[in-house]
Formats: structure tokens, C-alpha cells, sequence
């Protein structure tokens, strides 16, 4: 049982390993998510899969509108940016596909800079419609510009290559997702031991209040942009080269409102947050199913009634954790991580 | 005589139970082979549970149907389905999660965005052949998707089938006029350029071409270009319902005499249920009678029959169902086919089962006899409505494209 953290430097307050344990726990998870693909059967490893994609996307967004307070339906939108470079790329080029997961990425920042000035005049709901007239201008480009995106058709991919070897089915792909996902995780942890990220919390928290501190606003907002749809970009690639094929059906609007509500549900302005509402809501869906099948032997027309009713429990699932425990998930296992911390010595 | 008589009994007890035993051996013999598994992702939620529904209410009473038959080959059927929300991303969970359970040689894709999302692993695997609620014209390119096929004909080869009809309904030597209204969809832009091309081929202008959003939408200025170039024929694509009632009802208080045909989706009894009166006359193209035509035949009429059994007060089965039904069907033919070859149940043995598929009698879903072109069933019939009667009754003959 640990009974304290003593820092005696500014260098141990900001360290991201607070204690050995935590280190231990982070190895853990580490091998638990090398040893999953070889453990888990094809339905589980999509699954595995899918949560990776969310994870990354879901952490763009929260550096945007849980760290900087800048609120976004356009995450789809630069998804599909990305989405659709890897596509492009990899039917016009031999690029392997880290260069073309990174162009993606960038060709997804520069977009978001664009959506993002007008975040320097308008904020909050403002700010939403902005961002939602983005997506719909960029679904039109994705529907429209058929010589480069497909049109309605979209386009197909070859897998995603390097070196000779190709990344084709979900295990093989699952060691290009799950790893990128720890890292651009990681990397956001890093940002907000930075000038830049505490400028980003400075900008959510008062943004007159930042810019007298000096902290440029017109730099900073259109750099969290930036990072965030460059989140969304690498997301997007993925998203294409693990389902082979890009149409802008594949980036609706939905999408932006699912990956807001991963980040409202998992808990704003925290990384962990992110990462389990991207967890939740990619699988509570599935889990539900479980209720189905259960109920299916007894009851053979039960996935006609239950279909429509596990809709509405998800809804009330994410009602009730506005309601309820409107810091999200992050605080949920907080809470888990404070009792076991004196735990059995607590009363 | 009594000892005689009761000679008799006994060996008539004795037959009897004979046959009882063996009737009830049979479907344990059936049992005992392994189960021939229909998967499906299927739509009982989302925007297309309106269709997902029937569509697995066609597929689960063929099954049952199928079964109480001797299943196939003695094999008996399973049908495993997932609900989808009708959204790609379940649809593939559900792929997954019922293909990594079951050996499953057919499946029911619920939409071309999952159908052609799940193209690759279906070609890498190669062990599963696919058909489902899509008609997209894509998926009949046999390079790109050599194990998916079209349970009627494609959205293109309605469209031919419509204008085929609408040539035969000229006067004094005059082509008909038409106008193509779809929506801003890849559903609804699917046929437009082959159907240009068509009535190009065929001699029929295309006076107009508008494209509008899904749903119930302001369509005025849409209707005012249609009156300026007063089609004979608007055919519409892409939607379900609305804007079709908008344009046809506004289209009619102007005094246009023009006639309105619609495809699969929009050819039910929801235009008739909505509209009322005022969907008297409009025409679709169908490739399966309407469970509620007057036509009959032996698989039709077992379709009725199981379909009255499973829900008695279910009334009138829509379209959905009978693709369902149709589906399965074709599934079982080829399942059958590749088995009678004595070959495994492979995508490419049964792909190969379905190409041979020639003048295949379906005992009255479809009217005339069919074979396989393209991996579709290039084959329809132009049904209108008669809104007093609350059906759709035939106005063309059966039109088998080449």
C-alpha cells in the first residue's frame, strides 16, 4: 500500500509516472495489449480495432474540446480528409504507410486551421454551427470532386504496406492501430506538460484572462485546430486502410456527434476520459447484443423487440452519466484508483 | 375372421409404426448432418428497420419452411442474424462475430456500404457468398466482387426494365418524353448515367434530370422546371416515400398529365398507405409478385401459407419480405447445386453454382423463369397502383433484359 507521494521537484510534480506502481500497471496493460490479438478471437480483435481508431480520434477532439475548450462537429469531416489522402495515395503512389498515415495527418491540419479561424470571433454554440458547416462543405467536396474522391462510389484501397510487408487482415492491422494509438496518446500526455498545453487550458478556462497572460490567442486556438484534426486524419487513414474502402458515407455527421459524446461521457479535458468513453461507446453497443442473445432461446422474435429497446438503454446509459457523474468515466475509475489506494485500511 | 382381422390390425400397427418410426427418424437423420448456417446483418433498428423487419421475417420463416421440408440435401439450416442499426461498422461486428462462430456459406449483407466495406475479407476468405438489400449496380462488377450477387435485377437494370415499359407506350410513332428525379445519394445516383445511356440507346429524351435531398424536402422549384418541360414519364429513384408524394401531388393540382414509375424501395405499400387516393396510377418496378397479386404457384403459395402461420394477424407481407424469402431461396439453389456437384461449399464453387443457375422455375415469386446474368436476376414487371383496391396490379408483362 502506498501512503503518499512526496514530490521534491518541479520535475517529479510533472513527471507522468507518478510512482513505480504506476509504471508497473502501465507495463501490464502493455502486455495485456500484445497478448490480446493472439488471444482473441476475429469479432473480438475488430473490436479491438475499432476502440484503437476511437481512442485516437476521441483524443483529438478532447485536445480541442476538452482541453481548449473549443467545441467541434467537424471530427468526421477531417476523419474523412484523412480517410481520403490515404486513399488517394495509395492508388497514385507507392508511398509505404507511415508517410501516408502522416500526410493525412498534416493534409487534415491544414484543414483544421482553416475550420478554426473562426473560432478567434465566435465560441460555444457558434463555434458548433461553424465547424458543422465545415463538415457538410467537406462531405460535398468527398461527394463532388470525383476525379480525386470516387464521388458517390468512393474508393477502394490496396492494404496498408511497409518494407515488403502488407497489413491485411484485422491481426495484422491491429499492430498498426493499438501501437499508434498508445503513442499519439502519449504524445498528448506530453503536450499538456508543455507552454503549449497549459496555454490550451489557460485558452478554455478564460480566454481574455490567457491573452493578458500573453498567451497568443489567434497561435494557440488555431494550433490546438491543428492537432486535433491532425488526430482525426491519422484516424481516418486507418479508418481506410482497415475497412479498404472510403465513401462520404463512411464519414457522416453522426460520427463528429458520436466521438463528441465519447468525449462528454468519458469526461472533457481528460486524456483518460477519452479513452474510455471511446471504450464505452464503441462497445456498450455490442455488449447490449449480449441481453439479446440471452434472451433469444426463450423468446425467438426477441431481437425484434429488443433491437429498438438496447437503442434506447444506450441512450439512457449516456443520459444518465450526464446526470449522475458529469465528470465521466475518468472520475468513475478515479474514484476505483482512490479506494484501492488505502485500501484495506479504509473505513 | 376375428383372428384374421386382427392379423390384419396388427400389420397394419406394425406399418403404421414403421412409418411413424421412420417420419420421426428423418428429421433426427436431418439433424444429425451439419447445419447449413444463413448468417445476416440485419436492420431491426435504425433507419431501415422498416424494411429490416420483413427482411428477417421473410428469411426466418423460409427457414422454417426450409426445414419442415428436409432442410438441404438433409442438411438442416440455421439462420444466425446480429441487428445492425443499419450502420456499416455493426454490420462488419456483426460479419465478424457470426463468421468467426459458425461456418457460414451464405450471408445477408443489410446495405451496399457494408457490402462493399466487407468485399475484401469476403474475397481473402473465400469461403462465403453474398446477396442482401442492396441493388447496387457495383456490386454486379464480378472483377471487384466476385462473391456478392443481386437477389432481382441492379438499380441500372430496373431502369431498363422501366424504360423497356415506357417505349411500349408511345403514340402515333412518338417516343415518350422522361424526366429521372433522384436523390443526392450513392443510392440515388446509381442508375442515372446507365440510364441515360439506355434511353439514349432506345430513343427516349431525357427532358430533365433533378436531384433532390432524401425525405420530405421543399421541391416547388424542382416541380416548376417538371412543368416547364412536362415529361411523360417521372421516374424516381433513391428515396422510399418522400418527395415522390410531394411531386406527384403538386405535379397533379397543376394539370400535368405526366405518369410516375419509382424502383424497389419506393414500390410498396407505404406510397399507398401515405397517400391514399392520390398514389392511384403510379407504377413500379418489381422483380417478385406482391404477396397480395392474384398470381400463385407452389413456392408462392407455401410463402403465403408459412408467412400465415408464423403471424396470422400479419396480414399483407410487404416487399421486404418477399426479398427475404427470395434471397434464402437462392441460397439454398446454389448451396444445392454446389453439393449435388459433389464440391465443397466454397465462394467460388458456389458462385459457380449460381452462374449456372437457367430458366430456374421459382414456383410463382418470380413469374417467369429466370437465369442468372452478371450475378443478377435480370428481371422485372411494371406494377401500377389501384388505390380503391389498396394493391398493385400488373401492367406489363414479365421483361427479362438480355
Amino acid at each position: 500500500m502506498r501512503i503518499g507521494d512526496a514530490k521534491q521537484s518541479y520535475e517529479a510534480d510533472e513527471a507522468i509516472w507518478k510512482s513505480s506502481t504506476q509504471k508497473v500497471w502501465f507495463a501490464v496493460l502493455l502486455l495485456v495489449l500484445a497478448v490480446f490479438p493472439f488471444m482473441a478471437d476475429a469479432y473480438l480483435l475488430y473490436l479491438g480495432c475499432m476502440v484503437g481508431i476511437a481512442v485516437i480520434s476521441t483524443t483529438g477532439l478532447n485536445i480541442l474540446t476538452g482541453f481548449t475548450g473549443l467545441i467541434s462537429l467537424g471530427q468526421a469531416g477531417f476523419m474523412g480528409v484523412g480517410g481520403y489522402t490515404v486513399a488517394w495515395l495509395s492508388a497514385n503512389s507507392a508511398l509505404p504507410f507511415p508517410v501516408t498515415l502522416l500526410l493525412a495527418g498534416l493534409l487534415a491540419a491544414a484543414v483544421g486551421i482553416l475550420v478554426g479561424l473562426p473560432s478567434l470571433r465566435v465560441k460555444g454554440l457558434y463555434l458548433a454551427i461553424a465547424t458543422l458547416a465545415a463538415s457538410v462543405f467537406l462531405h460535398f467536396i468527398f461527394a463532388e470532386w470525383e476525379s480525386v474522391t470516387g464521388g458517390m462510389g468512393g474508393l477502394s484501397l490496396e492494404p496498408a504496406h511497409l518494407f515488403g510487408l502488407s497489413f491485411q487482415s484485422d491481426f495484422e492491422m491491429y499492430f498498426i492501430i493499438v501501437p499508434l494509438a498508445v503513442l499519439m496518446v502519449f504524445g498528448a500526455t506530453n503536450i499538456f506538460r508543455t507552454r503549449t498545453g497549459r496555454a490550451f487550458i489557460a485558452i478554455r478556462d478564460r480566454d481574455i484572462s490567457a491573452e493578458i497572460l500573453g498567451i497568443n490567442l489567434l497561435r494557440y486556438k488555431l494550433m490546438s485546430f491543428a492537432l486535433s484534426s491532425f488526430y482525426a486524419g491519422v484516424a481516418g487513414g486507418l479508418f481506410a486502410y482497415f475497412y479498404r474502402v472510403v465513401t462520404p458515407e463512411s464519414f457522416p455527421l453522426s460520427m463528429s456527434i458520436f466521438y463528441l459524446a465519447a468525449v462528454i461521457v468519458g469526461g472533457m479535458g481528460n486524456l483518460l476520459g477519452g479513452i474510455l468513453g471511446a471504450a464505452f461507446m464503441t462497445l456498450i453497443p455490442e455488449a447490449l447484443k449480449l441481453l439479446t442473445a440471452a434472451l433469444t432461446p426463450f423468446y425467438p422474435n426477441a431481437p425484434i423487440f429488443m433491437s429498438p429497446m438496447l437503442e434506447i438503454i444506450f441512450g439512457v446509459l449516456i443520459v444518465g452519466f450526464l446526470i449522475f457523474e458529469p465528470h465521466g468515466l475518468a472520475e468513475i475509475w478515479h474514484r476505483i484508483r482512490r479506494f484501492f489506494s488505502l485500501w484495506p485500511f479504509k473505513n | 375372421m376375428f383372428k384374421s382381422i386382427l392379423n390384419k390390425s396388427r400389420r397394419l400397427v406394425g406399418i403404421g409404426s414403421m412409418a411413424a418410426a421412420l417420419a420421426a427418424a428423418a428429421p433426427v437423420m436431418a439433424q444429425d448432418k451439419e447445419p447449413i448456417v444463413f448468417g445476416g446483418s440485419i436492420p431491426l433498428s435504425g433507419v431501415f428497420a422498416f424494411a429490416g423487419v420483413h427482411l428477417h421475417a421473410g428469411l426466418t420463416d423460409y427457414t422454417t419452411w426450409v426445414n419442415s421440408e428436409g432442410g438441404i440435401n438433409g442438411h438442416p439450416v440455421k439462420y444466425v442474424m446480429e441487428d445492425t442499426g443499419y450502420e456499416v461498422d455493426r454490420s462488419v461486428a456483426a460479419f465478424k462475430k457470426i463468421t468467426g462462430s459458425n461456418k457460414v456459406p451464405v450471408y445477408y449483407g443489410d446495405s451496399t456500404g457494408f457490402m462493399k466495406t466487407i468485399a475484401s475479407e469476403l474475397n481473402s476468405r473465400g469461403t462465403t457468398l453474398m446477396s442482401g438489400a442492396s441493388f447496387a449496380t457495383a456490386l454486379t462488377d464480378n472483377e471487384q466482387y466476385p462473391y456478392q450477387f443481386i437477389p432481382g435485377p441492379n438499380y441500372s437494370q430496373m431502369f431498363g426494365i422501366i424504360l423497356e415499359y415506357i417505349a411500349t407506350q408511345g403514340k402515333d410513332g412518338d417516343m415518350p418524353t422522361v424526366a429521372f428525379v433522384y436523390s443526392d445519394t450513392e443510392f440515388g445516383k446509381d442508375p442515372v448515367e446507365n440510364g441515360k445511356a439506355k434511353a439514349a440507346e432506345m430513343g427516349i429524351k431525357v427532358v430533365e434530370e433533378i436531384v433532390t435531398k432524401p425525405g420530405s424536402v421543399d421541391v416547388s422549384a424542382e416541380i416548376l422546371k417538371l412543368r416547364r418541360v412536362r415529361p411523360d414519364f417521372v421516374v424516381f429513384h433513391g428515396y422510399v416515400l418522400s418527395p415522390i408524394n410531394e411531386f406527384m401531388v403538386q405535379m397533379r393540382q397543376m394539370g400535368l398529365d405526366t405518369q410516375f414509375m419509382g424502383t424497389f424501395w419506393s414500390s410498396d405499400k407505404l406510397i399507398i398507405n401515405k397517400m391514399g387516393a392520390d398514389a392511384d396510377g403510379y407504377m413500379g418496378v418489381m422483380p417478385y409478385n406482391y404477396y397480395d397479386s392474384a398470381e400463385s404457384g407452389p413456392m408462392l403459395d407455401a410463402l403465403r401459407a408459412t408467412a400465415e402461420k408464423s403471424d396470422p394477424d400479419a396480414g399483407y407481407r410487404p416487399t421486404g419480405y418477399m426479398q427475404g424469402w427470395f434471397n434464402a431461396m437462392v441460397w439454398t439453389e446454389v448451396v444445392k447445386r454446389t453439393m449435388d456437384a459433389g464440391k465443397e461449399l466454397t465462394a467460388e464453387n458456389m458462385a459457380e453454382s449460381l452462374a449456372s443457375i437457367e430458366n430456374w422455375d421459382t414456383g410463382g415469386i418470380i413469374g417467369i423463369p429466370v437465369t442468372v446474368k452478371d450475378m443478377s436476376f435480370p428481371v422485372g414487371r411494371i406494377w401500377r397502383v389501384n388505390a380503391k383496391e389498396a394493391r398493385y396490379e400488373p401492367v406489363s408483362d414479365w421483361i427479362h433484359l438480355d
